[in-house]
């Protein structure tokens, strides 16, 4: 299948970008056609200027700033998203992703005022993640993060498509061997995508 | 009380403007002392930089990239957030703020004995939030309301141990009539006169 990766973290060094590269290679290795869409390396703008929130609801104009990125996202059967969770949510420049891309008339459409998702060709979700604190902290604060992927990106694409959340909590106190193994859990999940 | 109220709308003249200047009537009218941030007026660059990432843990003091925003942090008593909520949660703008300028130095401290996270914001003792919502109430708590647990238990979890919060949000945004948003906006009004 046609997997779109969105990756969103600044340094290549990070433990972030290892998690990326072992999803793009387990995607790749088991056959995929993966769109690697580095936010950082990109330059991605997350942005919503003024002239595109009056045109938002306008399903022509709105994506004229973001058409690449519409047509990237419109060409998926798969979504997954590599990031690390800062302050209870997404790093900016992927939350921007979602403001500017995710339009009307893209992920979905307003009939007499209801939402209509529309991102049915989507039939694969994984999001590779993350946090500083431990799990229970997370759960504790409500786990934006994960409620973000399990509740609203999974309304939007194909109903019953399979999901699969990977987070790495407790990263502050991570040791070798739980990243290794982390690591390793991704290769095998994303590799049976 | 020392207010510091971070505004993000990219329209000047967007009802998410008059919600601002209906809370800033009422902090007035209380006499809170206030400072407003517009983000998008000063056009606050959102993204965390490879660099900044480096140099995160020792980004205290002058060597904070917004040392300007740090210090109205410290110098605050509250804090009041008016945005419209985008795909249930802060629109990047506000996001890129907390990714920014909530640095551990600054905000929190991560202490080397691996033991928990340690607040420096203790002295902010309300969080008052101020948003519009495409979605209806129940959807959004179907959802889970990230952006409300974002700001009001992740952000809260390092203010005043009792820190209050006040949440105002007007719902279905895309069926509002001009009579449901004079009410809400006079409501933003009268609750920030109290605050």
């Amino acid at each position: 299948m046609r997997v779109l990766l969105l990756y969103a973290h600044p340094v290549e060094t990070s433990f972030c970008a290892a998690l990326h590269r072992t999803a793009l290679d387990s995607l790749r290795a088991a056959g995929h056609q993966v769109d690697d869409c580095d936010l950082y390396a990109e330059g991605f703008d997350p942005l919503l200027s003024r002239e595109e929130r009056l045109a938002y609801h306008d399903e022509t104009a709105n994506r004229q700033g973001v058409s690449a990125y519409v047509d990237r996202l419109a060409a998926a059967e798969g979504l997954v998203l590599c990031h690390p969770v800062w302050n209870f949510g997404y790093p900016a420049i992927l939350k921007g992703f979602f403001d500017r891309v995710f339009l009307p008339g893209v992920s979905f459409t307003l009939v007499d005022g209801q939402v209509k998702p529309t991102l049915h060709g989507i039939g694969y979700l994984a999001a590779v993640t993350t946090y500083g604190g431990t799990r229970l902290r997370a759960m504790a604060m409500g786990d934006p993060p994960r409620k973000l992927f399990n509740r609203v990106l999974r309304a939007l694409v194909k109903p019953g498509a399979r999901a699969r959340y990977l987070a790495h909590y407790d990263m502050n106190r991570s040791t070798e061997r739980s990243r290794a193994r982390f690591l390793e859990r991704v290769g095998i999940e994303l590799g049976a995508a | 009380m020392r207010v510091l109220l971070v505004y993000c709308h990219p329209v000047a003249e967007s009802f998410a403007a008059g919600l601002r200047d209906a809370a800033l009537r009422g902090l007035e009218r209380a006499g809170h002392e206030v400072e407003l941030l517009d983000l998008y007026a000063i056009g606050f660059q959102p993204v965390l930089s490879a660099e900044e990432h480096r140099n995160y843990l020792t980004a205290s003091g002058e060597r904070h990239p917004e040392p300007e925003h740090a210090r109205l942090i410290a110098w605050a008593e509250a804090l009041v957030f008016v945005y419209p909520t985008w795909w249930y949660g802060l629109p990047a703008m506000l996001k890129g703020w907390l990714d920014r300028v909530w640095t551990p130095g600054s905000v929190f401290e991560i202490p080397s004995d691996k033991g928990p996270i340690v607040s420096l914001i203790r002295h902010i003792r309300k969080i008052g939030v101020v948003n519009t919502c495409g979605a209806p109430r129940w959807y959004s708590i179907l959802m889970g309301q990230p952006g409300r647990k974002t700001l009001l238990r992740g952000v809260r979890a390092l203010c005043a141990r009792r820190c209050k919060t006040v949440w105002l949000a007007h719902y279905e945004m895309d069926s509002s009539t001009p009579e449901s948003r004079a009410a809400f906006i006079e409501k933003v009004e009268d609750r920030f006169s109290r605050f």
